[in-house]
């Protein structure tokens, strides 16, 4: 069996088409990993007044952080939890 | 003449390729590629391993540490024999015997070099440590197999390497991550089930509260029943110790319990979502053995109903700071604990509640 020039290019050409379409599969088939980032939820036990603002290390749920904004009261600390980044950015 | 030298490349190619076959040589660069892929994948896990380690070393000059290398030497290759299991007898008394020393063991290497510091700082450098403990372990493990492999040409023992290898990295990546969180305080999604416990207490009035063994129980009034919430003492790192507190309160209420629930986080399976949350019967905890099996004998002695409430999550998902889907599982399932409450009993009953896992960044 002879193969001639033309052929010999013909067949390493889609050797490596097949080879970079088997690369681009195997990085598609791979998930991205999405970043996640700490969050806390404070509430007002008086008024019911809650805002999600970022975490800060050391915090921790039932902490007292701070005065309520709208009728003094001791703010806690109700949840903590991280949520993914792009959806905060939408 | 062009095709003269194309003809001649093909049949060589075609008689190095058989040589290669014949010989076994095939192999060999299979070999060498398995090996070149594992060792750059080893190097990844090493430079995780020395970040993590720079970073409890940080946490521990940050607490006054002026050298923290000796207790990091020491914790990384900190290790727990296990028991003889070629007889039974005893078993779990050994295994129970062998974890409380190797926890009280490494509670005091801590403590004795930080101890001004408080209890849940130190909780957090415990685990800390530990993580790194076992990025360590699976890096050496890793190391002895590759090195082991190339030193007796066992290729089979290189192909399986390298075919768990994308597993192992996972895991890695796994610890790798968490320590965030452990470093930070931040509740995990193991913590779900000690946060549905806390939110049970918040719920209820409460009559007493007492802690043992890193393990706290608060008797309340709920829904007309008495309902015991037992977790692990919070907001550290801890998990306590749910299931001998169970036995012994069981024990001390003289079997006058009737039901039992345990609120776990359960490691899913490919494919079902994370925060779903499954109602079932048994012990829902994931520990050795030891406290597991106390709940199973304590329930069984008296012929309580032991019910298990799970939130399925992934390994990632149960160590890494605790997602929003989980946290909303974790509000959902206390509705779900109260339900199974009010079904299950009559009022003026009592009702052991255990919420079990990492009760980091939970208090109570």
């Amino acid at each position: 069996m002879i193969f001639d020039q033309n052929t010999m290019l013909i067949l390493t050409l889609i050797a490596l088409a097949i080879l970079v379409i088997q690369l681009y599969m195997e990085y598609r088939r791979k998930p991205k990993q999405a970043k996640y980032i700490p969050k806390e939820v404070i509430v007002c036990k008086k008024c019911g007044y809650e805002a999600e603002r970022d975490y800060e290390p050391g915090d921790f749920i039932s902490l007292v952080k701070g005065k309520c904004p709208k009728c003094g009261g001791e703010l806690v600390i109700k949840a903590i939890y991280s949520v993914k980044l792009e959806e905060r950015k939408t | 003449m062009a095709t003269d030298w194309v003809s001649l490349a093909t049949q060589l190619i075609w008689i190095i390729l058989f040589i290669l076959i014949f010989t076994g040589a095939n192999q060999k660069i299979q070999m060498r590629l398995w090996s070149y892929d594992i060792r750059n994948k080893l190097s990844v896990i090493k430079s995780y391993l020395e970040q993590d380690r720079a970073r409890v070393e940080r946490q521990l000059k940050n607490l006054g540490v002026k050298s923290p290398d000796l207790l990091i030497k020491r914790a990384m290759d900190f290790f727990i024999i296990q028991p003889v299991d070629i007889e039974p007898t005893d078993i779990i008394k050994r295994l129970e015997h062998l974890i409380i020393t190797g926890d009280k063991s490494f509670r005091k290497m801590v403590e004795q070099v930080i101890p001004t510091s408080t209890k849940y700082e130190r909780s957090l450098v415990e685990t800390g440590l530990s993580i790194v403990g076992v990025m360590n372990q699976i890096y050496k493990i890793v190391r002895h197999y590759l090195l082991s492999g190339e030193k007796e040409n066992n290729w089979i023992l290189l192909m399986q390497l390298e075919m768990s290898m994308p597993q192992i990295m996972r895991i890695v990546e796994t610890y790798h991550k968490s320590l965030d969180a452990f470093l930070t305080g931040t509740p995990i999604g193991d913590s779900v089930g000690p946060l549905v416990a806390y939110r049970l207490i918040e719920l209820g009035k409460v009559i007493s509260k007492k802690v043992v063994e890193d393990t706290s129980i608060t008797e309340l009034w709920l829904d007309d029943r008495r309902i015991y919430v037992i977790k692990a003492e919070g907001p550290g790192s801890n998990v306590g110790r749910p299931g001998r507190v169970l036995y012994d309160l069981v024990e001390e209420l003289k079997g006058g319990v009737d039901l039992v629930i345990t609120i776990d986080a359960a490691l899913k399976l490919e494919g079902e979502e994370t925060g779903e949350i499954a109602e079932g019967i048994g012990a829902a905890i994931g520990d050795p053995g030891p406290e597991k099996i106390a709940i199973e004998r304590a329930t069984t002695k008296y012929g309580i109903p032991l019910k298990a409430l799970v939130i399925k999550m992934d390994l990632g998902e149960a160590i890494h700071t605790m997602k929003k889907e989980i946290y909303e599982a974790g509000e959902k399932a206390l509705e779900y604990v109260r339900r199974i409450i009010i079904e299950s009993t009559k009022p003026k009953s009592t009702i052991i509640v255990a919420g079990i896992g990492n009760t980091l960044g939970v208090p109570g």
